[in-house]
């Protein structure tokens, strides 16, 4: 079932044209890769559904209603969980605080979730009343996954998770994706490869701001010709 | 000794007074990144209103909560209608907020003339208390003591509750604030509402302490505030309370013993920060930076 | 369009300058003469200002500081020294040497910092000086101020007149080649956006630093004529209303043109003029900042260029748009050819 429907959206930043028709789709309980070299629109595309990057042109649904015109709040509290680029974590708010303002609620079930996040990320724990801006590149991706995971949301966009990490905590954050992937559906940006292609289950290559291919996984590791030409992989 | 220490609670009183005008003024540009210049204009209107409305019914009271309704409504108005439309334009907004504040600083004028008001403590603030020597005056105690209860107030619900973490996260993401689900722009207004109501009760506090109303004191207060936030540091609450002591106490140190250079203690002070530390006691360094 | 041929806008140049030439030797009002003489020195003023918002968006809140300066260097020349020509070059040499420097240091404070820092670095030294002035008795009498006397050739008003004139026309024309000269050029693209010429290559900094003191420099100027026609300087002229007037004159008259601030300069100088009788009818007229502020906000809302800049605009988009239909037409001739 398509939980998100993208349909040749358009995005200007100021004066330029960055996206020129993107589309995609997201199914329940899947994990949806987005490709594509440096500048292609792939982050772009996650803001434009946020509405953190409004479309000018093309649709966007979201449980088959659209979501486009929507204030980037409203399209958060359909279920949309968001992981920027940069992680935005607040750095003058502790760890707590920034697990805080994500809450929507304090029910049993989100204190459940809190506690399974915390087992999962041991690290957010031990730093709880560190501010967030003192914590390691790594523990600060984690913090802002565990943000976007702690209300019981349905789809997650993660932008770029393995960013500037070390290998070894890029497999850790990884891993960790891979089992959100268990209750959520996730549209994941990457420009790692490996990582993308071990735990995505559907790929879109995005390049010069438009889709230019899509398929499962599994046929983009034997696609050698493919690889080469849009992620400049041999 | 005696004479010092009267000075240094004159000096304190003087500040909590400019805190309460200088603490919205900070929030609201550390939230909102705007520049409110007619922020002075709240706190005028808080005045006149608290102490027509007090004089009209006698009780302090009324007045104290006339003068904060007066700041929020103004408040809300020029939320919406004034600064709402440049948004993101810091030009603009200087502009237009400086036009706002002298359009309603002669309002004023329009309303309860343009002659001084006078304005008295109530009964139960007359008058002072005497310690072996030392004499305290009670309404100096009074603004002292409302000035350190919101002080504390603020920091707590900055600190302590959800809402208060909202408006420090959106401080410095506002973006992720709203990918979190949260309406950032009623958080906006609510901050603006506060910081009005802030400026407001400011402002009726002063009509007894300095006996007076004019019409002037709006932009008068209002640059103190914003020398006061920017000694302090933009955005920075506990910035700008340890500002407004500085610049209240040393004020009233040189109006006692330098008469001469009182009037220029605070622009010196403001002077000496954007030499040496543009960011303010307490501000963060990118703050200050285009 | 052929050059020789006059665009509308200059013809009206030339006709306004010929009814300005002529104008005192029409007209007795003594009043009507000192108004005129007023609008010219602001116009000044206010084209100062206007190197800074309009050409360069920087917002000064102390713009005054550079007119009160000139103001008491003209007046306590005249009178401590003999009210000669010596006196007056000066005093015109201290107000280049005290604008420039002064308007170099608040520059290179506060010009790298937020346009607020600036805004608020210039209204405290506007007030620095302006309590400089109350305290130092000996040498400004204070509040009060003092009169003074000038050479008679700036006492007699017609040629008081003629020469704020000149001086106007000639702040006009190095306001023209200012800004159309490499140095203005970069300074509207820094108003236009900052980071862009920055990353050009361009020390932006410099260039705003340049602007404030050519501003400085020429309010400076405005406040020795703004004296010498009062033949009297108190701690008004450094009073924030000083500033407010020449904000409001630029705004309305068209921020960022070069002729905004001479029509906004006469604008509120004839309306104060003409409201200032009106208060003898009725006290609401004596509230005149409600009208000015409200105008003020409104153009900044609505009309950010201001008077002049809104009808250029206009005026270009109507040559566009017939240029379009002159196209059309071409072409479909054209088409049936």
């Amino acid at each position: 079932m398509t939980l998100l429907k993208v349909d040749a959206i358009e995005t200007y930043l100021g004066q330029y044209h960055i996206l020129q028709g993107v589309s995609f789709e997201a199914k329940k309980g899947e994990v949806t890769v987005l490709l594509g070299r440096n500048g292609a629109g792939k982050t772009t595309t996650l803001r434009s559904v946020m509405g953190l990057a409004p479309i000018s042109d093309g649709v966007i649904t979201y449980n088959n209603k659209p979501i486009h015109k929507l204030p980037t709040y409203k399209i958060s509290n359909k279920g949309i969980g968001f992981v920027p680029e940069d992680q935005g974590i607040f750095n003058d708010l502790t760890v707590e605080e920034n697990m805080k303002v994500a809450m929507k609620k304090k029910d049993d079930v989100t204190m459940e979730r809190l506690e399974w996040i915390l087992k999962l990320f041991p690290d957010l724990k031990t730093f709880w009343h560190k501010k967030g801006g003192y914590l390691s590149g790594g523990q600060k991706q984690m913090l802002s996954i565990a943000r976007s995971y702690i209300n019981s949301n349905d789809l997650l966009l993660i932008d770029e998770p393995s960013k500037g990490l070390a290998p070894i905590i890029v497999e850790k954050v990884m891993r960790s994706i891979q089992e959100m992937k268990e209750k959520t559906t996730v549209i994941l940006v990457e420009q790692n490869f490996m990582m993308a292609s071990m735990i995505g289950d559907r790929f879109y290559i995005i390049d010069d701001g438009k889709t230019v291919h899509s398929g499962d996984m599994k046929e983009l590791k034997e696609d050698e010709q493919l690889k080469k030409q849009y992620l400049g992989i041999a | 000794m005696d004479v010092i220490l009267g000075i240094l609670i004159n000096g304190l009183a003087t500040g909590m007074l400019i805190f309460l005008l200088a603490a919205g003024l900070t929030l609201i540009f550390g939230l909102m990144d705007v520049l409110n210049f007619a922020h002075g204009a709240l706190f005028l209107w808080g005045a006149y209103a608290g102490i027509w409305l007090y004089g009209q019914t006698e009780s302090f009271i009324l007045g104290i909560l006339a003068a904060i309704a007066a700041g929020a409504i103004i408040g809300a108005l020029l939320e919406k209608f004034i600064i709402t439309p440049v948004y993101g334009n810091h030009v603009r907004q200087i502009l237009i907020t400086l036009g706002a504040m002298l359009v309603l600083g002669e309002l004023v004028k329009v309303v309860w003339g343009p002659n001084l008001i006078q304005a008295q403590p109530p009964e139960w603030l007359k008058g002072s208390w005497e310690f072996g020597g030392l004499i305290l005056i009670k309404y100096r105690l009074f603004i002292i003591a409302v000035g350190t209860v919101v002080f504390a107030g603020l920091l707590f619900l900055l600190n302590k509750t959800r809402l208060g973490m909202t408006v420090r996260a959106g401080v410095m993401n506002k973006e992720m604030v709203e990918a979190l689900g949260i309406n950032i722009k009623r958080v906006f207004l609510f901050v603006f509402l506060l910081g009005a109501a802030m400026a407001g009760l400011s402002g009726i506090l002063l009509g007894p302490y300095s006996g007076v109303l004019y019409a002037e004191i709006g932009l008068e207060y209002g640059i103190l505030a914003f020398i006061v936030v920017i000694i302090g540091g933009m955005g920075s609450v506990t910035g700008s309370a340890i500002a407004a002591i500085l610049v209240g106490v040393l004020g009233a140190f040189a109006a006692y013993y330098v008469p001469d250079i009182a009037m220029a203690v605070n622009m010196l002070l403001m002077l000496i920060i954007l030499i040496f530390r543009p960011q303010g006691l307490l501000g963060m360094k990118e703050a200050a930076k285009q | 369009m052929s050059k020789t041929r006059f665009s509308p806008f200059t013809i009206l140049l030339i006709v306004l300058g010929l009814f300005l030439a002529v104008f005192p030797f029409v007209n007795d009002s003594r009043t009507m003469l000192i108004l005129f003489t007023q609008i010219f020195i602001f116009s000044i003023f206010a084209m100062s200002y206007n190197l800074l918002l309009g050409y360069t968006g920087i917002v000064s809140f102390g713009h005054a500081m550079f007119f009160g300066l000139g103001a008491y260097a003209i007046g306590i020349c005249m009178k401590k020294l003999e009210p000669g020509w010596n006196g007056v070059l000066l005093a015109v040499l201290i107000t280049v040497a005290l604008c420039a420097v002064l308007s170099f240091l608040v520059g290179i404070l506060t010009l790298r910092l937020k346009s607020h820092f600036f805004a608020m670095l210039t209204l405290a030294v506007a007030g620095l000086l302006m309590v400089t002035a109350e305290k130092w008795r000996s040498l400004t009498m204070g509040n009060d101020g003092f009169t003074f006397r000038v050479p008679d050739l700036l006492k007699d008003r017609i040629s008081l007149y003629f020469i704020a004139l000149v001086f106007m026309v000639l702040t006009y024309l190095l306001m023209r080649r200012f800004t159309f000269s490499p140095v203005g050029k970069v300074l509207v693209a820094i108003r236009e956006n900052e980071q862009r010429v920055e990353s050009l290559g361009y020390r932006v900094l410099n260039y705003k630093i340049i602007a404030n003191v050519v501003a400085g420099t020429i309010a400076g100027f405005s406040g020795i004529l703004y004296a010498v026609s009062l033949r009297f300087v108190n701690t008004s002229v450094f009073a924030t209303e000083v500033t407010l007037d020449a904000l409001l004159m630029t705004i309305i008259g068209g921020v960022g043109t070069l002729f905004g601030p001479i029509l906004g300069a006469a604008l509120i100088e004839i309306a104060q003029h003409g409201l200032m009788d009106l208060a003898k009818v009725h006290w609401i007229f004596e509230r005149w900042v409600i009208l000015f502020g409200t105008i003020f906000i409104l153009v900044v809302m609505f009309f950010p260029k201001g008077i002049v800049g809104s009808a250029l605009q206009w005026q270009f988009k109507r040559k566009n748009s017939q240029k379009a239909t002159l196209d059309k037409k071409e072409r479909s001739k054209a088409a049936t050819h």
